[in-house]
């Protein structure tokens, strides 16, 4: 789809996918701007309202970054993430979401390179998808 | 067949137990077919309580339903149990409850009743329409035996029994303290087939399903009420700041109210069906509920309502959770 | 009030002549159930249900309302929101469904006139179909009202074999039939006789009732008996009944914004929820299903006669159908007025 940019919001955990992003942008790596990021102190604290709300506001993909399974912060936010994200793939492709919209990843603060890809990577997927239209908030007032 | 008789004693013994509020169980409705919870005080109240296939009310969502007053100065507490009567799908709410710490299990007092399937309302009434007058349903052998104002007729129990009855792998209460009459041996297995015949379809087709559903809801939200898994104080959809649903009534608020209920009940619904038997707009709630329920018991080995002492599944995770989807 | 006999293979024409005019709602079949949704075509139109899923109020006191709009910031404005004023046809509605149109208006009419609701009245022709079928648990008896009442609709068709017997009995309705004469035939005796045996045949089919004279009084007087709380707690407040009920009117109002634009909306609420009298230093005067659903009872038998002089009840059964722990009106109805005082 031509001309299509696809809106993509990214919810990046603060202490490894958000830095690793600050660090793709201070070694200057290109990677297409289609994203918007939300900082979340963890992973874990992405609850799936927001993926929900983030599509039916306009987003075409949602991108949720943590850190590596075992380099958790808390702990243990970013397994607990792992789980509900995989349950709530599997409810978005069974009332017929395309699964490719909605993707997590680990990417660590020292994986600028990493996110740069991960990003270019969605960007590309959900370009090819295109617009988000099944259950948009239509405001008609 | 379950003795009424044997299951009115079991309450009345109950019941009269100085730690024991009431016990809740099943009487005859008002009309037709009807069956209603019937809340027995002492033994009079417990004369009247029945049970027959008609009995398909999940009685465990009343424990939670309970509203806890603030107490006056000088009044205590009252911690006395409540009684219930539990099929085999009822006992794995409360014992999915008792994991979550919702109840203690000293809270209940349980008479369990073997089940074989309890019959569809809407199946019996579409088959005997406009019924007021009174009817009796029994059990005999793979029949039903209706009598409606003295004519009988037998009619096969796959007809009439709901489809979640049909693959029903509980049906013997999973947890009780008395149990009436015989443990059931039944060699139901739950198969997915509908779940795995449904995944097949495109994108497109099964968003096209879903949405001429959702388009339906009139958000009255009876297939929360009715849930037993749903007990929060405050629904996520009641919440005003920040408001995550809105309350406007169009397609893309449904969605979003009907996703992130099934998401909520994902690893906890333990497919009692209230949900469908309650919603006035015929939305097939249990497909969603029914698919997430085949997910996890293959991704995370997990079904609900089977052990109290076992830690909710996504209160705990495995450091070998399956992770193929992640980037 | 003019009488007229329509045949049944011109219906569709009639039907058709008010689509070309008017914007026309009519049950449409949707599943087990009918819903009252905006037709284009007659054959659309599916008169064999006894009555829709959701009452036709939600065609006037629609359950999502844009009351105004606005924009933010220092330049912004409010804007009356459009409220639809297009001529309305409500083809099919019954009996019942009618009354509690006429019940519903002292709520938007007589101390404060609600724009949103009465332009919509105002612009509607209801075009009634008398029952024939009536369901279990209609009631519509026990309240000195019938099957095949003409009194609150402007059209009433009456199923008469062959044919309808019409009854124009409004100036909406004579300006509806104005050029539909080739549609109609004059009525004759036999054919009023006709309507007659039909009503009193469908009346025959009702056989759950309840007496409500004197049901005022008796309410003022067991407003603190205990027997409220046998009845409210089995209900789970779930909100079923408010929503299909035709006299049902409770609603809330949000705003809802974007970045750049917002509105206020009106939508339908339910006394049955737990946070319906909620306040915000966190008491609630209606704390248990008891208070709620004593409430309910109260507003429909006892508060809104005392306001306006009717019962808020047309006995159309929906609650009674789709409750599901089986609370039936007619029974507490019944049993209060039994109970000892």
């Amino acid at each position: 789809m031509k001309d299509f940019e696809p809106n993509i919001i990214g919810f990046l955990c603060n202490w490894c996918s958000y830095a690793g992003a600050d660090l793709a942008g201070t070694s200057r790596i290109q990677y297409p701007p289609n994203m918007k990021v939300i900082r979340v102190m963890c992973s874990g604290r992405v609850n799936p309202i927001f993926v929900i709300n983030a599509l039916q506001q306009g987003a075409d993909g949602v991108l949720i970054g943590g850190c590596h399974p075992g380099d958790c912060h808390y702990e243990r936010g970013n397994y607990l993430a792992r789980r509900r994200f995989a349950i709530l793939k599997k409810l978005l492709e069974y009332t017929g979401i395309d699964p490719r919209r909605v993707r997590m990843t680990w990417v660590s603060a020292a994986e600028g390179k990493k996110f740069a890809e991960v990003v270019k990577e969605v960007t590309d997927d959900v370009k090819k998808l295109g617009p988000m239209q099944h259950f948009k908030r239509e405001n008609k007032w | 067949m379950v003795n009424e008789n044997q299951l009115r004693e079991a309450v009345k013994n109950t019941v009269s137990r100085d730690d024991v509020k009431y016990v809740i169980g099943y009487k005859k409705g008002t009309y037709g077919f009807q069956v209603t919870p019937a809340f027995a005080f002492d033994s009079k109240d417990a004369d009247e309580l029945i049970f027959s296939p008609l009995c398909t009310n999940n009685l465990a969502v009343y424990p939670m339903l309970e509203e806890k007053l603030p107490l006056r100065r000088g009044e205590e507490e009252d911690t006395r149990k409540i009684g219930l009567i539990v099929k085999g799908c009822d006992s794995r709410a409360i014992v999915q409850i008792i994991q979550e710490k919702g109840l203690k299990r000293e809270d209940v007092v349980l008479i369990g009743v073997p089940c074989t399937g309890v019959i569809d309302p809407k199946k019996i009434n579409a088959k005997f329409p406009h019924q007021t007058k009174t009817v009796d349903v029994k059990e005999d052998g793979e029949k039903f035996v209706i009598t409606i104002d003295g004519k009988t007729n037998k009619i096969s129990k796959d007809e009439l029994i709901f489809e979640k009855c049909k693959h029903c792998e509980h049906p013997n209460p999973v947890l009780c303290d008395i149990l009436i009459g015989e443990e059931i041996k039944s060699t139901k297995k739950e198969d997915y087939n509908d779940v795995k015949t449904f995944e097949k379809k495109s994108l497109k087709e099964k968003w096209d399903f879903w949405e001429k559903q959702f388009e339906k809801c009139i958000r009255c939200y009876a297939c929360r009420n009715a849930c037993p898994m749903c007990y929060c104080k405050e629904c996520m959809v009641d919440q005003l700041s920040p408001q995550w649903v809105r309350r406007s009534v169009n397609l893309s608020e449904n969605t979003a109210w009907n996703l992130m209920r099934a998401f909520h009940l994902a690893g906890r619904c333990i497919g009692c069906g209230e949900c469908e038997r309650a919603c006035p707009m015929d939305i097939p709630l249990t497909k969603l509920n029914k698919m997430i329920e085949m997910e996890i018991k293959e991704m995370f080995d997990y079904t609900p309502g089977l052990d109290a002492e076992e830690k909710p599944l996504l209160a705990m995770f495995k450091p070998d959770d399956p992770e193929e989807f992640i980037l | 009030m003019d009488k007229f006999v329509l045949q049944k293979d011109t219906l569709p024409k009639f039907i058709s002549e008010m689509i070309s005019k008017y914007q026309v709602f009519a049950p449409v079949e949707n599943g087990d159930f009918a819903l009252f949704k905006q037709i284009k075509k007659p054959s659309e139109v599916n008169l064999k249900f006894s009555n829709s899923k959701v009452p036709p109020k939600a065609l006037l006191f629609e359950q999502t309302e844009t009351l105004f709009k606005f924009t933010p910031g220092t330049k912004g404005k409010i804007d009356q929101a459009d409220i639809p004023d297009g001529k309305t046809v409500v083809f099919g509605i019954r009996p019942c469904d009618a009354k509690s149109l006429t019940i519903l208006d002292h709520v938007f009419k007589d101390e404060y006139e609600d724009p949103y609701y009465l332009t919509k009245r105002k612009n509607t022709v209801l075009v009634g179909l008398s029952c024939t079928q009536p369901d279990v648990n209609c009631f519509c008896t026990s309240f000195d009202d019938g099957p095949a009442s003409a009194e609150n609709v402007d059209i009433l068709l009456t199923d008469i074999g062959d044919k309808y017997y019409v009854e124009v009995k409004s100036d909406k309705g004579k300006q509806l039939t104005k050029n539909m004469n080739k549609l109609f035939t004059s009525a004759n005796d036999k054919d009023g006789k006709k309507k007659k045996e039909v009503e009193k045949k469908a009346t025959d089919i009702i056989t759950r009732s309840t007496k409500t004279d004197g049901i005022v009084d008796k309410l003022d007087k067991i407003f603190d008996n205990p027997f409220w709380k046998n009845i409210a707690i089995k209900c789970l407040g779930c909100g079923t009944c408010t929503y299909l009920c035709p006299t049902c009117h409770c609603f809330d109002i949000q705003d809802e914004t974007t970045m750049t634009k917002g509105a206020r909306i009106r939508v339908w609420d339910s006394c049955m929820r737990s946070e319906y009298t909620l306040q915000a230093s966190g008491y609630n005067p209606r704390p248990t299903r008891m208070n709620r659903v004593r409430n309910r009872v109260y507003h429909k038998y006892n508060y809104y006669p005392k306001n306006y002089d009717i019962i808020a009840c047309v006995g159309c059964g929906r609650c009674i159908d789709n409750c599901p722990v089986n609370i039936d009106i007619i029974d507490v109805v019944t049993e209060a007025r039994e109970v000892k005082a």
